[in-house]
Order: structure tokens, then sequence, then C-alpha cells
């Protein structure tokens, strides 16, 4: 529109759906051509991320980003689960409709810090959109990562998402992809039990490994427990993306803080070391 | 030293009133509020305090951010910012310093706010001496004073049955020179500001982490009515919530205005996401994270304690939660 | 183009919309102004859909649904005749002409009888004239002449007191009475929490909560206590509603509270619609001579007692564990016509004079849902009126939507509201609200014979108590 946009920060970018599919039960893949200048905005995103989208005549709401910058940023992704109002009307989107998109906002992945060590990725459920960009960053870049693994869990295996990508994770050299389900059906071929069982067979050593998870706040909450109590890992190496309820995004609403910080803008990225050392609880 | 009687001062906001929009101190059944005038016929002259803050012309209870069009696969956006020009007579001290703090907040932190912004640019405060402090008032415990300058763009001070005008600001400086009512040539001083108040201390930020966990929050929240008058009251308060709105006119959504209005930590839904799980779910989670909010969060992001001094809060819980009463136990050793 | 009013039409499927159709296939007449709505019953039309309605555009409201006594799901119609009688009492208190809403019934086969209910209604509607409720550009612009009600502390500056002394005369034997009876369950442990008031630093009474013998000593009785303390309640002692999480305790929780009679009566209709169980409280029924003006903020000095307590008739609590205070001297006889005060300030005026009225008061409402949170009745983990996705009104400060919310909920307590008056107590803005549950609980008692919370039981239009084929 005009060059007001940029100065308005409370003003979205204007975007068109190229893509929606289903990739999980209740969850589905939008995938947003940015426009009227949004994809310059959008250029050099970070994994970790997140952005505003908005079902016009609902609201927004924020979700990570679950692409890296393709086309210049051109294109972004986002995974969501059909849960409340405004992704109630999101899911009623189809092909050509427009949405509104604000950020990207947040800190990101230190992904420059994790060169040269063992990386390893743990996602829950619709917890795993914003580990798709780490993935990728890794995948595109391997020579700078050393050994890769990567733990994908959900209730049930309708709930696994990106399921048709997993073949090419784990052609990615030095990678593991190891899935588990708490409730499994009959079609499931993998193991069965919690991401926590799952992460103490796994077993990673903590030697120059950094651990990223990604998932409900009490599912973060015990793998964090697993591993620094049984397997020796230290809470600075272990980084989480946290979320709250936000309408800003940009630090003003004061409604996303945990303790002193503000998940909007000191985050959503933290260390285990940093949310340990607040005064509140996020969960 | 400028000096008017109160007819000369009534007579320059009149013509003012004419250019742009004076809000000024108003008597909505037994509350003084501040509201847009077209004169000063109805103005109080002689009052403690407002009920709501200024606030509430800057920041509104409801204020439309843009406006959204669809047609067909088409959207339009619009942005609405403001652009009125108004003049505010009759600010209290404890008012100008909460929107020091909440600009710190909107403009001093990128990104700027521009709704908040423009309104601020295109507002002239005349400020006005208290001559008495009420029993809640503690102004003085926060940094401020009853005759504290800070922020307005003109200054006034009851003296001799009339007023004596200090001009501070440019703005103020424009104001004062659209009509001939500031000569500069009187004798008239000022009269000394009332006694300050003594006792509370603000505890300084470091004391109040260590606190954090104590059964103290669980105690004053069990009155706690989880209302939201005391943030609404407070001049510096300023959670807000964004939410789209249709528009009548349209078909179905095709008109409608995305709007932000004020909210509260206090409130039960602040934190609730969609799915159910509210974080905050206590009430003693929720009034805690408000004096911390106030007293320690802010001060770290953005500079000034969140809280002028003005007491309303306290005046307007219904079971009475007092701020004074948090602040004297945290600063107790 | 001369005015046409916008009429809608809740039809029941099974009898008024096929009657309706009757009137088609006959040819009969019927005005073009009706949309018609089908719904399955017309006890299924809510009173907030008809007061949405109101706000979406409709010019007038007709319900139309089986004869009593034929009703497809037997009751239905029923209840649709106790609600609708109560909606058109509030909605004609706030300024809505009560022609504007109609209830009737129309039988599948009473094509002629849909025909003239509909050209009737019409007419009348059209004779009203356009309905005002909507304000187009959704800034008010009302102002209204009125005495200051407000007690909550002086704005002016030659009353108000350098070091302000707030003085209330606590009643020493009742204290001392209640002091004993709370170390007692305390110490027994028959209770967890004492539930009481105290004075706190600044000279006001506030609510207490005891967990401790020591701590009794807080505990006071005096004309000050005016808080309703059942709001408390059900927070304390019931499951699962603070923060949605439902959990069945191993051991039911337990709580002592002090009441006046005004708050035994909420304690009564709580226990009716089961948010816990009577074992779980122990009642502290005080006997109430009245409590001041301004209590709980800057109270009176003058000692003047609250406009609801000089009009109340029930000075003795109604249900209590034990009993402190003489009801002897507390009792007192006032006529029925003046237990309900103020009422008739707007009954006296117009329609329009009276939508005026209201309008200019909800104005100054800020939405800070005082009055809600401090009502005990007010319980619903999600309000209707504050949903994330604005279903029944938005979230902001548009007098259009605050007349929705606070006729909504006056309609929500029509039977449920005993009279405390804690919503207009803590309202900031001093919108006279007990005018409006006054006025309905008027009209329960004046309709159904019922007074809110006198026992444990449900208002008459929750359950089906017969009689409704004469009601008016």
């Amino acid at each position: 529109m005009t060059d007001k946009m940029n100065t308005n920060p409370m003003l979205p970018y204007l975007g068109r759906l190229v893509e929606v599919k289903d990739i999980a039960t209740e969850i589905k893949l939008f995938r947003i051509e940015m426009l009227n200048g949004g994809a310059e905005a959008f250029h050099d995103y970070k994994p970790g991320q997140f952005a505003f989208v908005s079902a016009f005549g609902v609201g927004e709401a924020p979700f990570g980003i679950a692409n890296i910058p393709k086309n210049g940023g051109n294109v972004v992704d986002f995974a969501v689960n059909r849960l409340g109002s405004v992704t109630t009307d999101l899911h009623e989107l189809g092909v050509g409709d427009m949405v509104g998109v604000r950020g990207p906002m947040g800190n990101g992945f230190p992904m420059d810090n994790f060169k040269g060590k063992n990386l390893i990725v743990i996602g829950g459920g619709i917890g795993g959109a914003p580990l798709r960009p780490v993935i990728q960053t890794v995948m595109n870049n391997r020579a700078d990562y050393k050994d890769f693994q990567i733990l994908w869990a959900a209730r049930n295996p309708s709930l696994l998402v990106f399921t048709d990508e997993y073949d090419e994770w784990r052609l990615t050299p030095d990678t593991e992809l190891h899935l588990t389900v708490d409730q499994a059906d009959s079609t499931w071929n993998y193991g069965v039990g919690l991401i926590t069982q799952l992460l103490e067979r796994v077993a990673p050593s903590p030697r120059n490994t950094i651990t990223i998870t990604c998932g409900p706040p009490i599912m973060i909450h015990f793998v964090n427990r697993v591993l620094v109590d049984k397997l020796g890992f230290s809470p600075e190496q272990n980084y989480v993306t946290l979320e709250a309820r936000m309408h800003c995004g940009i630090g003003k609403c004061g409604r996303c803080n945990l303790g002193t910080k503000l998940i909007c803008v000191d985050g959503p990225v933290f260390s285990m070391a940093e949310v340990g050392a607040l005064l509140e609880s996020f969960l | 030293m400028n000096y008017l009687t109160r007819q000369e001062l009534a007579a320059w906001l009149d013509k003012l009133a004419q250019e742009q929009t004076l809000i000024a101190p108003l008597d909505i059944a037994g509350n003084i509020l501040y509201r847009p005038v077209t004169d000063t016929h109805e103005v109080v002259w002689d009052f403690v305090r407002s009920f709501m803050s200024v606030k509430e012309v800057f920041f509104p209870r409801t204020e439309r951010l843009m406006l959204i069009e669809k047609t067909g696969m088409q959207v339009k956006l619009t942005e609405t910012l403001p652009d009125e020009k108004s003049i505010i007579f009759g600010v209290r001290p404890c008012d100008a310093r909460g929107l020091l703090t909440l600009d710190g907040l909107f403009i001093e932190n990128e990104p700027v706010d521009p709704y908040y912004a423009l309104r601020r640019e295109n507002t002239t405060l005349i400020g006005l001496t208290c001559q008495s402090l009420g029993p809640s008032c503690f102004c003085t415990n926060v940094g401020g004073a009853p005759d504290d300058p800070t922020g307005m763009d003109i200054m006034l001070t009851v003296s001799n049955g009339g007023y004596v005008a200090e001009i501070i600001t440019e703005k103020g400086e424009k104001i004062s020179k659209r009509f001939p009512v500031f000569d500069g040539l009187s004798e008239i001083r000022p009269h000394p500001s009332p006694a300050r108040k003594h006792g509370l201390k603000i505890p300084p930020k470091e004391v109040w982490p260590a606190k954090f966990n104590d059964d103290f929050w669980a105690e004053m929240a069990e009155r706690c009515l989880s209302c939201r008058i005391c943030a609404y009251v407070c001049p510096s308060c300023r959670c807000f919530d964004v939410r789209d709105e249709t528009l009548p006119g349209g078909t179905g959504r095709s008109q409608s205005e995305r709007i932000r209005c004020w909210d509260s930590c206090n409130g039960i839904p602040y934190r609730r996401v969609a799915g159910g799980h509210n974080p905050r779910f206590m009430k003693n989670q929720r009034l805690r994270n408000r004096f911390y909010c106030k007293f320690y969060y802010f001060p770290i992001h953005y500079g000034p304690v969140s809280c002028t001094g003005c007491g309303r809060c306290i005046d307007a819980c219904p079971v009475n939660v007092d701020i004074t009463e948090v602040l004297g136990y945290i600063g107790r050793r | 183009m001369p005015y046409e009013p916008k009429i809608i039409a809740y039809l029941c499927t099974w009898c008024s919309y096929t009657g309706a159709d009757t009137a088609g296939i006959a040819r009969l007449k019927s005005p073009a102004n009706i949309r018609d709505i089908r719904v399955p019953c017309s006890g299924r039309v809510a009173p907030e859909l008809i007061m949405r309605t109101f706000e979406q555009g409709a010019d007038g409201v007709l319900v139309l649904g089986c004869h009593i006594g034929e009703c497809h799901y037997n009751t239905g119609n029923h209840r649709a005749a106790k609600r609708l009688l109560i909606l058109r009492a509030l909605m004609a208190y706030a300024g809505l002409e009560p022609e504007r809403v109609r209830l009737d019934w129309v039988s599948a086969s009473e094509g002629e009888r849909y025909s003239r209910i509909a050209t009737e209604f019409t007419e009348g509607v059209r004779v009203l004239g356009p309905i005002h409720w909507r304000i187009a550009d959704r800034k008010a612009r009302f102002v209204w002449e009125q005495e200051p009600i407000s007690h909550r502390y002086s704005a002016f500056s030659d009353e108000q007191p350098k070091h302000a002394v707030y003085f209330t005369t606590v009643h020493e034997q009742q204290t001392q009475a209640i002091r004993a009876a709370a170390t007692e369950l305390l110490v027994n442990k028959q209770v967890d929490c004492v539930i009481g008031f105290e004075v706190g630093p600044r000279g006001r009474t506030r609510p207490a909560f005891i967990h401790q013998p020591e701590g009794v000593e807080r505990l006071v009785w005096n004309q000050d206590c005016t808080h309703n303390l059942s709001a408390y309640l059900s927070k304390k002692l019931g499951w699962g509603t603070d923060g949605g999480k439902k959990k069945q305790p191993d051991r039911l929780p337990k709580a002592a509270i002090m009441v006046k009679p005004c708050d035994s009566r909420s304690i009564n209709v709580l226990l009716a619609e089961n948010l816990f169980l009577r074992e779980q409280v122990y009642i502290i029924g005080m006997a109430c001579d009245g409590i001041r003006q301004g209590a709980g903020f800057n109270a009176d000095k003058s000692g003047a007692i609250q406009t609801r307590c000089a009009a109340c008739n029930v000075r003795t609590p109604v249900v209590y564990d034990s009993l402190i205070g003489d009801p002897e001297t507390t009792y007192r006889a006032i006529p029925r016509e003046h237990i309900y005060p103020g009422i008739e300030r707007l009954e006296t005026m117009t329609p329009p004079e009276r939508m005026e009225f209201w309008l200019s008061q909800f104005d100054r409402c800020i939405r800070c849902y005082a009055c809600r949170q401090a009502c005990p009745m007010c319980d619903c983990p999600i309000c209707l009126y504050e949903r994330d996705d604005s279903l029944w009104v938005g979230m902001g400060n548009d007098v259009d939507e605050k007349r929705a919310f606070h006729l909504g909920r006056a309609y929500h307590l029509a039977g449920r509201c005993v009279g405390c008056n804690e919503c207009e107590r803590a309202c900031p803005m001093d919108i006279p609200l007990s005018l409006i549950h006054r006025k309905m609980a008027q009209e329960m008692e004046t309709i159904f014979g019922f007074r809110a919370g006198m026992a444990a039981i449900p208002p008459p239009f929750v359950t089906i108590l017969g009689g409704e084929e004469n009601l008016p």
C-alpha cells in the first residue's frame, strides 16, 4: 500500500495463500506468498522467529515460522492447529485467499553458536513446526554441524507433522530420526512411549551437544528434567522456544511476560538456564 | 511572571477551544472526568483529583487501528491514525508523570507506537499544581511532587485568587502566543506548595525478587475480585487486547475494524490460550504480577517505575487491596 | 420512503412454521416486513438472542410456538412463556416499548391465525416507529442531569479532610461472639478458613480470611460490613472453578462465613445451583440493622444507612448454623410496596426517556467488570459477554456493547439477585445498577410470587411449575 506500512508496527503485510494442505488431524500447512513489501521484511528471518497471521475479520495470532526463507522471503510457511476462533477461521480459507502477516518477530535460534556442535531437535506435536527451519538449516549446511538427531513425538500417529519429509530427513548424512507416539494404531511401525522414554533410550551424550525442544510446556519441563537429571546436560545446553498469549508481538501490550522477560521480544527462544533463572514458572 | 485571573484564563481557553479540541475536567454524575468541551462554562475549577487519569486521551479505552474491507478475494487495509489537535486543561503532576512513563514504553522503546505518539505530539498539556494532597496520595514517595512541572507544557499555580503561569515548552509557548494573555509582567509569585508527605519508601528493584514466592501474595489476593478497576484508573497501566470486529453495513465480514482496548493482567482470561490452559489462573499469581510489573519488570525494560503515587487504585478498589500496604511489606526487612 | 419496520419472527418448526406455510398455501396475506427464522422449538429462543436481534437492527421480534400443552418437546413453550415475560419487563424498563416483543401460539393448521398475528404485530411496530437503540456512529452523546450518588470519595477540595480518620462503630458484643465462634471452628478444624470482616490500616472495613486461630482477633462486626462475602464461596469450596481445572478433592474444602441476611440469601441461590454442598459451609448469620452509606470506601460521617437497607424486610438470615445478634431488635415491618425503592422513578418516564437515561448511565461504563466480579451469582467460567470470539458482544467501549452487557446480565440475574448491591457499590462510575436488578426482582415477585434465595430452590423459569397457560 504505502510506505507507512513500514512505520506502523501494528499494520500487517498482505499475503496470499498459495498452498493449503492437511499435514495432520486438525493441522494445516499454509504457504503464504508475501505481498506489498512483505517479502523484503521476511528476506532473512531466522529459524525460531514467529509472525502474527491475521484472519481478517476475526483477529490475529502468533505462529512459529515453519521454513527457512525461500525465494528471498517470498513464501513463508505456517503450521496452524485448529483450536480457537482465529485458527478456525484460517482453516476455512483456501488457495488465493488473503491473510495478513506481521513480522518477523522475536529472537530466533543462535544457529551460528551451534556450529561445530552435535544437535538434537526434540519436537512434540505441533511444536515441531518451529523446529522445521532448524532441520532445514542443518540439512542445507550439513558440514557446519556435527551429529544430528531428531526426536519426533505426538500423542498418536495422526498428530505427527511433516510425515512426508521424514525420508528426506533420514537421507541427510549423519542424521538419525527417532519417532514415538503415546498411543499407537494398527498402521504404526515405530516406537511407542512418551518422548521422555524415547530420550532415555536414545541417551545422547552431553559432550559438545545442544538440544532444542519445542512442544507443550509440560513436555518441555519433563524433557529438560531428563536431560539434566538423567543424561548429564547442563541447562545452558538446552534451548527451548516458549509461547504465550500475545496481542502485539512488539513488547507493548504487556501480556506475554514471563517474569522479567517478554516472550515476544526477549524470546521466544531461551536457554533453560535463562528460564530457570526467571521468577515465574512457564508452566 | 505571568498572572491571570480565573476570568482571563477561562476567556483564553474559550478562544482556544474554537481552534482545537479543549479537554477539561467535568463533573459527570459526581465523578470528575476529563472530557471534550466547547467552552469553559461547565468546567470544574476546584478539585483534588479526577477519577480517571488523562491517560484515556492518549491511550483510549477503545481505539481503531485499521479498517479492513474485503471484496471477493481482495482485502484493503486502511490504517486509521489520529490527527486531532487538542489541549488538555487541568492536568495534575501525577498524571503527567504517568504519561512520561507511558512514553518510555510507547515512544522511547522501538518500535514506536504511532497512535500514541501522534496523540502526544498533537496535544498540549496545561498543568495545575495541587493545593492539597488527598488522603491516598503518595506522589512524593515515587519521586514526584504536587507542584512538579515535569511533562507539562504550561504550568499553572493557584495564587492570590488567580493563577501564576509558567510557560515551559515550545508547545506551551505556541498556544500562549495565540491570544494576548501572557505578558510576563506580574510581580506575583506562586505560593509555596503544600507540605509533603513522609514515610512510605518505594523499595528499590533489587529487593523485589526475594519476595516473589512469599505467602503475602496469596493472603492479599484472597480478597481481590479480579475486576480491573485498578488498572483502568491507573495513569500508567497499559495492557491492551487486539481483535477484529465486524462493522454493520457490510455482508458477513466484508467490513471490519481491528481495534485495541484496555485489558488488565488482573483479569482471569488475560493469559488463557485457545485450548483453555491458563498459566496464571490463580488470583495470587495475577495480583503479584501486577505489582512486579509496576515496580520490577517495567523499570528493567523501560526505566521509570510504573506508579505515579496518585492513589486512585486505593480509592477505587472495592475490597481495599492497597498498593501502599504492598510497598510497606516489600520494604520491610 | 415511508418507514417500514424490520420484523424478525422466530417460528418453531413443528407448529408455527408450518402454520406460516399454511398461510402461504392458502394465499393469505402476510406483511413482507417479516423475516422468518425457523427454530426447533420456541423454547430454543434464548432471551440473549432476542436482545441481539434488536441490536442487529430489528424493530420488532415475534416469537411463535405451539399452544401450551402441545409442544413437540413437552415443555419448550412453557419455558418460552416464562422467559419472555421477564424479558419483556426488562426491555420495557430499559426503554423498549413492550409492544416490540410478542410471544404467541400458532398451530400447524392455523394459517389464518398466523396471518392475523403477523399483520397486527407489524402494524403495531410501524406505529411505534424505528427503534433508537443502535447508535450509528458508535459514540454516545447523552448527558443526563441527576443527583450525584457517589460516596466513594470527595472529589471536591473543600470537603477533603487533610488526615481522614474513618470512624466506624464496632459492635462489641457481636464482635466478641464472632471471634469466639471462629476460634472454636478453627481450633476444632471444622473449617479450613473463616471468611469475615476486618478493618484495614486506612480504617476501611474489608473482607478477611482467617486460617489460624491466632488471626481471629482481626474479625469485627461494624456498621461498614457491606461486602457480600458469599462471592468468595464458590472459588473456595467449588471444584475447578478457578482456571477451569477440574479436580475432585480428596477432602471437601470447608469454610465458615459471616453473612448478613441478604448474603445468606445468596448462599441459598448458590446451593440451589449446586456450586458447593451445604455441609461445606458453616454459616455465621448476623441479624442486621443496616449498613452505612459509603461503607467499604469512605463512609458517610452522618451514619445514614444505605437505601437498600432502609427498604429491607429480611433482617434475620434465612439460613445459618449459628445466629449472632438479636432478631427482635433488628426486625422491621416494611410494606411490600416499599421494598423496591427507586423503581418508580423510571416508571413514570416514557420509553424514549428511559432509554435516554440508561444510555447515559451505560456511557460512563468502562467495562471493568467489577459488577460481575463482585456478584456472587456471576460465576460462569467464561462470561457470555467476554468471549474471545466476540460472539454476543464486541470487546470495545461503545455504548451499544455496554448496554448489551448490562441488560444481558440483568436478565441472567432475574430470579437470582438478592439485592446485596455489591455491583452498584463496586462500580467505579456510579452506575445505578440496583435499579435494574431490583426491577427484575419486583417482576419475579409480581408474576411468580418468587423471591430469590429465601429457600435453596431455583427460580421458577428454570423448573416447570405449571400454570403457564394462565400467564399474560
